[in-house]
């Protein structure tokens, strides 16, 4: 493969190209679905095929192909080759690429066990038990919708600058989604989890699981709607990971930096207040956004965004980098060959303090404690929404009672200056991300403080 | 490639039928497509990407097996039919499993393949991106064409199952798209979108390009909000968010039997306002997801929901159609998920096509009149954490436009809405006379009232 790959890379170069880059990828999926005990289809998929990405005069061409014999890859080289030289026509600032040193590495699996050696057999009873012991958790539980699935690709990355990365990556996904009805309410939660290895299921056992999930919708049943108005809140930690996410994360991704998100020009500046300290880092293993180089082959590491409240870096590709003189951080990521690698987030998480839970809560005459997320959202402008699927009430400084469906939003400077505290315990919560691609990322922290959130009543 | 595809599904399902399968399905799905993308002001790279798939679906004595792949060969079509095989032996009994679609006539659709757009190259996606980012800067010096870009898409269909359904469609499609950005000293606007999308080469970049940077600057101009019920006008693309991930799930026939839906047993209740109707309709002419035949086969036809306030019916695919005792009414569609899977990687599940909300007959003026006191809401975030079961949603408003005495004032920011989307149907007080299509809303601007604001 090594000696095609390079061969077709170098007709690249002869023809004038700045930079070539092909992504071989094959991948083996199983993917299950359950709805309340129905095994809906248990699919079986093979794929693979090559992405190839070419710089001509400043602008960039991409082109695909499913076949990996040589001259179905010289083929979709030329036809990347003439996109570029199309898109370069009326370039006006040439894209230049951040030096990089050329690799070449061969990286294993993080999985300890292999998911392609697990009989379906053995995933579907997981599966079951997980849908069995929801519905015995209580009778209000009315329907459980299990999604499973295993992803075991073997990428390769070969550039015109010599890099040649070969990485096996394997990932163990598992979503419930759970509803139940009581008190003339009908209320859901869910539950999403992931790791790189079969091993998912001796960490998190079907018990865990089901009672993680089943006891939130209870809770919500019994819960009261919110007061919509300004409160002070303790976030838990999957709902922190939300914010570092979706109100932080995307705002210094360097491509929506540079399309005039509302950190643009704030670099070296204090964003947030002196407890804030935000990182998005590649190679933490526990994290479903684990990667060891990204698809441009640059290796992955560890990117603090804010320090003590202050903007210190951005997340790049190789291009933002050269643009805003930044050294690459390994965000470039695509969700397979079809697409082009674009910035996308690993694992983005708020630093930890040193307060216990209690003292959060402590001096709060009234407020919320946001247990769990049901989703977020973000604008560039700053705006943010989180769908918030467990909360409680916080009545002087203790737990009060549950709290259904509420909605918080804010603006994520103005809500980053109001952290006040932060907890000393961390939790990470996997999941997917959409950007146009999917892609497999945690985000996470401690619990944190805020003097103040605008909560949205139903 | 019509025989080509069509004879690659027959022979997937001739190798499960050999090996022992009750029933088999195959299908494949292809899409070319060559798009432009245009990032902060000018062109920025170019693609050509070609994604064919096979998929193929077995039934074992009620076990169900599912495989794929991209590799489109006659080997890996009867490797797949091996693969689903293997799945369809280590899975249970489904016992609400009756049978594949069986052949039935197809439509003919108007207006949803257009020749020149299958012969178009790069060159037309560059110069009509480059169109779009000129208009938009056109609109002044303090606005971004941020994010953009025209693709145009040939797309295939085959599918055969062993009950006799073989059918073959083709259609194309083509995009401009414009998210702008504008600055004044004081303001930065939220990502202002615009688009316009269609089957035939019938398309305007200009007049996305000055859209989205029109209502970017707009978005600049902002003043104060306050909370409380009022008045809104919703326009289709807002109308379509909420009512994706409410109304939607509503409608589908599984979450009808599985009692998921707000509308069980209401067939035949008023649910919505008088003046309301919509109707599911895959054989609309040129309609963005109008097709011969849904992704198992089953013909594409119109399909009423709600009929001047009243609840008429639900959408199904084969699978939910034949257990409730009902025919498909050609809902099927694949995909999704999340997972970042090809379309053709999932098995059939219910999907709206066109989802058509009649329009009225008021003016523009008339919308905003009517509103009086209250605000136009563009588009809104964070719908899809709506509750579907109960249609609770919670929204922030961006781009969003405060309304008073009858007209459209200044910008609003920071602000949600809240309500719930079941009775939001039944307050819709007036509809505009011209629809637009985004995503699978054909729907016009409405007014809604008593809706509650929440602003600082």
């Amino acid at each position: 493969m090594k000696d095609v790959l390079f061969s077709v890379l170098s007709s690249l170069t002869n023809k004038g190209a700045e930079y070539g880059e092909i992504r071989v990828e094959k991948t083996n999926k199983t993917l299950i679905t359950t709805r309340d005990g129905l095994v809906e289809a248990v699919t079986s998929a093979k794929e693979m095929g090559a992405g190839i990405r070419v710089l001509v005069n400043g602008a960039w061409g991409f082109s695909v192909s499913s076949s990996l014999k040589k001259e179905d890859l010289k083929r979709a080289a030329e036809s990347a080759f003439k996109m570029a030289r199309a898109s370069s026509r009326n370039i006006k600032e040439p894209v230049r690429l951040a030096e990089v040193k050329a690799v070449e590495d061969k990286v294993g699996s993080l999985a300890k066990k292999d998911p392609t050696q697990v009989e379906i057999s053995e995933k579907l009873s997981n599966l079951l038990e997980i849908d069995r012991l929801s519905f015995a958790y209580d009778p209000r539980i009315k329907s459980v919708t299990i999604r499973y699935a295993d992803i075991s690709t073997n990428e390769i990355i070969a550039t015109t600058e010599g890099t040649y990365i070969e990485q096996k990556k394997d990932y163990v996904w598992n979503y419930c989604w759970v509803t139940g009805v009581g008190n003339g309410i009908m209320a859901s939660a869910r539950d999403e989890l992931g790791t790189h290895g079969y091993e998912l299921f001796d960490i998190e056992t079907p018990e865990k699981i089901s009672n993680r999930v089943s006891k939130r919708v209870i809770q919500q049943l019994e819960a009261k709607t919110p007061k919509g108005g300004r409160f002070p809140a303790v976030i838990g930690t999957d709902i922190v990971g939300v914010l570092a996410h979706e109100a932080l994360g995307h705002l210094c991704e360097a491509d929506l930096t540079l399309a005039g998100s509302i950190i643009m020009g704030k670099l070296g500046q204090k964003i947030a207040s002196d407890v804030v300290t935000i990182y998005d880092d590649a190679l933490m293993e526990e994290g479903f956004g684990y990667i060891k180089y990204d698809d441009e082959g640059v290796p992955g590491r560890k990117t603090i965004l804010i320090e003590k409240g202050v903007l210190m870096g951005l997340m790049h590709n190789r291009e933002t980098a050269a643009k805003m003189g930044a050294e690459p951080t390994g965000n470039a990521r695509a969700q397979d060959f079809r697409v082009p690698p674009i910035i996308r987030m690993r694992n983005t998480c708020f630093e930890r303090g040193d307060y216990s839970f209690e003292e959060l809560l402590e001096g709060i005459k009234f407020g919320y404690y946001l247990e769990a997320f049901r989703g977020g959202q973000a604008n560039l402008d700053g705006t943010f929404t989180v769908g918030v699927q467990s909360a409680f009430e916080i009545v002087n400084g203790e737990l009060g009672e549950p709290v259904r469906n509420l909605g918080i939003s804010g603006n994520t400077l103005e809500t980053l200056a109001k952290v006040d505290a932060c907890g000393k315990d961390f939790g990470l919560e996997c999941g997917r991300c959409g950007k146009g691609q999917s892609a497999f990322v945690s985000s996470g922290g401690p619990h944190l403080r805020v003097k103040e959130i605008t909560i949205g009543g139903y | 490639m019509s025989s080509i595809y069509l004879d690659l599904c027959k022979k997937a399902v001739e190798e499960a039928m050999k090996l022992g399968a009750s029933e088999a399905e195959a299908l494949v799905l292809g899409e070319r497509s060559v798009g432009t993308e245009v990032e902060r002001g000018q062109i920025k790279s170019c693609s050509d990407i070609a994604d064919v798939g096979i998929a193929v679906r077995v039934i074992l004595n009620g076990r169900i097996g599912f495989a794929f792949t991209n590799v489109l060969t006659e080997e890996s079509a009867k490797e797949m039919a091996n693969r689903a095989l293997k799945a369809a032996k280590s899975s249970p009994k489904d016992k609400n499993w009756r049978s594949l679609p069986s052949p039935k006539a197809y439509p003919v659709v108007q207006e949803t393949y257009d020749k020149r757009i299958e012969e178009l190259t790069s060159d037309t996606t560059v110069e009509l991106s480059q169109r779009a980012i000129e208009a938009t800067f056109g609109i002044g010096p303090n606005v971004l064409p941020a994010f953009g870009g025209t693709q145009i898409y040939v797309l295939e269909l085959a599918c055969a199952n062993s009950h006799g359904v073989e059918v073959y469609d083709k259609g194309t499609g083509i995009a401009t798209y414009m998210a702008a950005m504008a600055r004044s000293e004081t303001q930065v606007s939220p990502m202002c979108y615009e688009f316009l999308a269609k089957r035939k080469y019938e398309i305007d970049p200009e007049w996305v390009g000055r859209e989205a940077g029109s209502l970017a600057v707009k978005s600049t101009n902002v003043g104060p909000a306050e909370p409380g019920k009022f008045r809104v006008l919703l326009d289709p693309f807002a109308l379509q968010s909420i009512l994706t991930y409410t109304f939607v799930e509503a409608i589908k026939g599984d979450n009808v039997y599985r009692g998921k839906s707000a509308y069980k047993n209401k067939v035949g209740e008023k649910v919505a306002s008088e003046i309301l109707s919509i109707y599911d309709d895959g054989t609309l002419p040129g309609g963005l997801y109008s097709a011969k035949a849904d992704l198992e086969g089953v013909p594409c036809q119109r399909t009423p929901i709600i009929e001047r306030g009243v609840l008429s019916g639900f959408i199904y695919d084969n699978y939910w159609a034949r257990l409730v005792g009902k025919e498909s009414t050609g809902n099927a569609g694949r995909g999704g998920g999340g997972l970042g899977l090809p379309k053709y990687g999932t098995v059939p599940s219910i999907n709206p096509t066109n989802i058509v909300v009649e329009p009225g007959d008021a003016s523009e003026e008339e919308l905003i009149s009517e509103v009086k006191d209250g605000y136009y809401i563009r588009e809104v975030q964070g719908a899809h954490q709506s509750n579907p079961e109960t249609g609770e949603f919670s929204v922030a408003l961006a781009p969003a436009f405060r309304i008073k005495e009858g007209r459209i004032t200044h910008a609003v920011k920071g602000v949600m809405m809240a309500g719930n989307a079941y009775e939001m149907l039944k307050k819709i007080i007036l509809m505009g006379k011209e629809a637009r299509q985004v995503g699978n809303f054909v729907a016009p601007k409405v007014v809604v009232e008593g809706m509650t604001i929440i602003a600082k």
